[in-house]
């Protein structure tokens, strides 16, 4: 590949997305267009048919909740009916359905079906394109980052929503991996290291192992419904409140308008008190007054001291959820050599208090917490296309979960543990449980659980010809293979008779390929439409602007004209050519606009030449 | 004693019928009690014939824009009135009433937004105290849109499409109302629209942060203007705003005419 094609890692988060690369071996954040470092996962189609993404999405969501689309890292790899998406159905104001399999899940926004990966990979787009924007040519290679969790469907669901953003996803890593990347850990220490990872909707707790290179995440846990959109709610619901006892009972949480300028603001606020002791709510104009007087201002002082105290029990969840990843584990507080903060909420002063007094230590949090997982991304991306010996550490691809089968009982028995790397090939040896048994049931299970109801079913298929036996005497040797591509193979053969039979199962998001092809085809013509609106915007408003112009010399025209009997028709043309131009303009018919944008611009040089030198009849013309 | 919304109606009513005399009437008490109202002056000189007739206007369309389809509506000429087309900015062509294109388009004082409240569906807080839309008397309907067709005539696109509600309100399914609803509206947009500039243009606080509580604004204004952070365009507002594409140039444009954003 070209040495100086440029790379990015990308943190796809369920509320915020980062890119990242690194230049002159520092990795560092590339900014938004617009100058922000923190794109919104945010998706919507507005009112007016305008397809938005970030920070545009985001500042309508309240107002238009129904037809955006935030959160849909929740969804992506998930199948239809699984808890998770009931779930999430329950907190998601968008429309959410059954795939055209039955199986998978599309979200209706502006009424457009979307595939999850669809969503993901308009988020993915933009931060693309600023990338593009920062280095001045194309992007096509990333690193995005996922939680520890993700089953293989989920991986390859944000995998899907690279390509459909035209990027080659050359790897994908865990999130708190990828934070400890960041944190320059790995290098030099064998030790465990505890990942608080407390963003925008999900707070994730990691405990990895971390030594020689080898990044080894042993438990993960958390709440999926905790983050920093509670605590902005608690700061809105005392807002609402106060201004309901102020304003004879207003509720402002009847207008939509209302409440989304009070979720800007408490967030503002929110993030401000991280820094200072006071922040200022300031909302001029909020609401109607009472009876139709005029509309009324809404003015507050929130101290940190009052932040605290309406978060107490979200910040005391945080630390119970620890507590409990840590027990689980078995692992024990002093065992922890390292505690990173990751995510904005990490910034709250009593959050990194409550992470202190528990840890018996004080967290790491040199890099700003809200950008390290990107960096870390981009540091593995960076690692992957410009390999530079010995320097830099390289993440494996490893199995996200233990791969095994259903066996008697109902438990789940193992054959690829969580964390092996990848291609590999691992065999164990089974025995019929019945005696003369002439087939046996193979169920292909994902997941952490003992109990195979529990884990993920990735398929099944049945071996039959065994030889008949006593229970116990028959040998089936059961293989997994997987290969680079993470293809998993799934064998059974019976050792006695040679009786063979097997599975292939490809980690599926639930789109198919050929609906792949079709979302493809389908962004190349919305990219095609973009464009000619573009195109169309620009000529009108240049259009308008040489209207404009000739309606400003058309009384200097006029009353040149007046004294001289020629160019009397160079008005009515020009009222013609520009009546046309408004007419196109009115029924965006672009080609029409371009037919008359040369009439338009002889008329406005005939107007300036009439205006500054007179009539053709008093200037020899 | 009549308010001077209802003096204006009763006035464009007569003038409908014909009675421009009684029509002149109802418009000089309503000028009396509001005499800066541009909209009532307007009127009045239309009604006293002091605005001069159009020079170089275009020949009136054979099919004006917005005769309703499948039913055409019948033509009403109380007045012989020009019936001017339909234009969306003034147009240096229709050198006459130079007033009247300046009221039509900077219509009232300050930011007239009931009107937008009217046709918005974002509800205010307060429960709305006005009674139901009484039923219309027979043939009040007949009246209002004939008004409302020579109001357009006129240029009066406000003024239209006020009564183009008022029918709808009360039949909403009234094909030639609905036909003018959108000549209105599209009409309408497009004036506010060329009062903006181009779209792409990123607007901006033209006053301090500090003087914004000082000024008369409803709370669909407070929250366009809490938009304009000088990274959005005008574009954008018109997307993030949730509000009907006519509402949102509406209020854009006084927001530029009162020199709170450039």
């Amino acid at each position: 590949m070209n040495e100086n094609e440029p790379f990015i890692g990308i943190d796809l988060g369920t509320t915020n997305s980062v890119v990242a690369t690194v230049i002159d071996g520092v990795p560092r954040v590339i900014a938004s267009r617009t100058g922000q470092t923190l794109t919104p996962s945010v998706v919507a189609v507005a009112r007016n048919g305008k397809r938005l993404v970030g920070h545009m999405a985001k500042r309508q969501a309240i107002t238009n909740p129904e037809n955006t689309a935030y959160a849909a890292k929740r969804l992506i790899g998930r199948r239809w009916g699984s808890p998770e998406v009931e779930d999430a159905r329950k907190a998601l104001p968008y429309e959410v359905v059954a795939g055209p399999e039955g199986n998978d899940i599309r979200a209706v926004l502006g009424g457009r079906t979307f595939a999850i990966p669809e969503l993901s990979a308009l988020v993915l787009a933009e931060l693309k394109a600023d990338a593009e924007a920062f280095f001045g040519r194309r992007v096509t290679k990333a690193v995005i980052t996922v939680p520890a969790y993700f089953n293989d469907g989920q991986r390859q669901g944000t995998k899907d929503a690279g390509r459909i953003a035209g990027l080659e996803v050359v790897r994908i890593i865990n999130e708190p991996t990828s934070a400890a990347l960041a944190y320059g850990f790995g290098k030099q220490m064998e030790k465990k290291v505890c990942v608080i990872d407390l963003g925008g909707g999900t707070f994730d707790v990691s405990i990895l192992d971390v030594g020689k290179s080898v990044y080894d995440v042993i438990a993960v846990g958390g709440d999926t419904y905790l983050g920093g959109e509670d605590f902005d709610r608690r700061v809105m619901d005392w807002l609402v409140f106060s201004f309901a006892q102020e304003h004879q009972g207003i509720d402002l949480r009847q207008d939509k308008m209302a409440l989304q300028r009070l979720r800007d603001a408490a967030e503002r606020a929110k993030i401000e008190l991280s820094e200072a002791p006071q922040a200022a709510i300031h909302l001029p104009f909020l609401a109607s007054g009472a009876e139709g007087k005029a509309a009324v201002h809404l003015d507050r002082q929130l101290s940190r001291e009052k932040l605290e105290e309406l978060t107490k029990d979200l910040v005391d969840r945080t630390i119970q959820v620890a507590e409990r990843t840590l027990r689980d584990a078995g692992v024990r507080v002093g065992q922890i050599g390292e505690v990173l903060l990751v995510g904005g909420m990490t910034r709250m002063p009593r959050v990194q208090q409550a992470v202190r007094h528990h840890f018996g230590r004080e967290p790491s949090r040199g890099v700003h917490p809200e950008e390290v997982v990107a960096l870390g991304a981009a540091i593995q991306a960076h690692a992957l296309l410009h390999p530079q010996k010995g320097k830099e550490v390289l993440l494996l691809d490893v199995t996200p979960q233990n791969l095994g089968i259903m066996v008697v009982g109902g438990y789940f028995s193992t054959v690829i543990p969580r964390n092996t790397t990848v291609p590999t090939s691992q065999s164990h040896l089974f025995t019929t449980v019945l005696d003369n048994q002439s087939s046996v049931r193979i169920a292909v299970l994902q997941g952490a659980s003992d109990k195979a109801v529990e884990n993920e079913l990735l398929g099944e298929f049945v071996l039959e010809g065994i030889r008949p036996a006593r229970r116990g005497e028959v040998e089936i040797e059961i293989n997994f293979d997987i290969s680079a591509d993470g293809i998993v193979g799934v064998s059974a053969r019976d050792s006695g008779t040679g009786s063979r039979q097997s599975i292939t199962v490809t980690a599926t998001s639930g789109l198919t390929e050929a609906e792949m092809r079709r979302i493809l085809e389908e962004n190349l013509d919305e990219m095609l439409t973009r464009r000619q609106v573009g195109d169309f915007e620009r000529l009108r408003d240049r259009t308008q602007a040489v209207i404009a112009e000739i309606e400003g010399l058309s009384p200097r025209v006029l009353e040149a004209l007046a004294k001289s009997k020629f160019g009397k028709d160079a008005v009515s043309k020009a009222e013609d050519v520009v009546g046309r131009a408004r007419e196109a303009i009115q029924a965006r018919d672009l080609q029409q606009m371009i037919a008359v944008e040369e009439q338009l611009d002889r008329a406005l040089q005939l107007f300036k030449g009439l205006a500054a030198g007179g009539a053709p009849g008093q200037k020899g013309g | 004693m009549a308010t001077v919304a209802e003096l204006l109606d009763q006035g464009v009513k007569a003038y409908t019928r014909g009675e421009s005399a009684e029509a002149e009437r109802f418009w000089e008490q309503a000028l009396e009690l509001d005499p800066k109202n541009e909209r009532v002056r307007a009127y009045l000189k239309q009604v006293r014939g002091e605005l001069p007739p159009r020079q170089g206007a275009p020949e009136p369309s054979p099919e004006p824009a917005p005769r309703p389809e499948p039913e055409p509506a019948p033509r009403y000429e109380p007045e012989p009135a020009p019936r001017p087309e339909p234009t969306f900015a003034p147009s240096p062509w229709d050198s006459g009433p130079t007033e009247v294109a300046t009221v039509l388009v900077e219509e009232g004082t300050g930011l007239d937004l009931d009107a937008v409240g009217e046709k918005s569906d974002i509800r205010s807080l307060v429960p709305d105290q006005k009674s139901a839309a009484k039923s219309p008397a027979p043939g009040e309907v007949a009246v209002w849109m004939e008004g409302a067709r020579e109001l357009f005539a006129l240029g009066d696109f406000s003024g239209s499409l006020e009564m183009i509600e008022r029918i709808l309100r009360v039949d909403p399914t009234h094909a030639e109302a609905r036909a003018y609803l959108r000549q209105n509206e599209s009409t309408l947009v497009a004036m506010y629209e060329s009062k903006l500039g181009p779209l792409s243009g990123v607007p901006r606080l033209a006053i301090h942060a500090e003087e914004v509580m000082w000024l008369n604004l409803d709370h669909r204004a407070g929250f366009l203007l809490a938009q304009v952070d000088g990274t959005v365009t005008l574009d954008d507002l018109f997307a993030l705003s949730g509000l009907p594409r006519l509402d949102t140039a509406r209020i854009l444009a006084s927001l530029f005419a009162e020199g709170v954003i450039r």
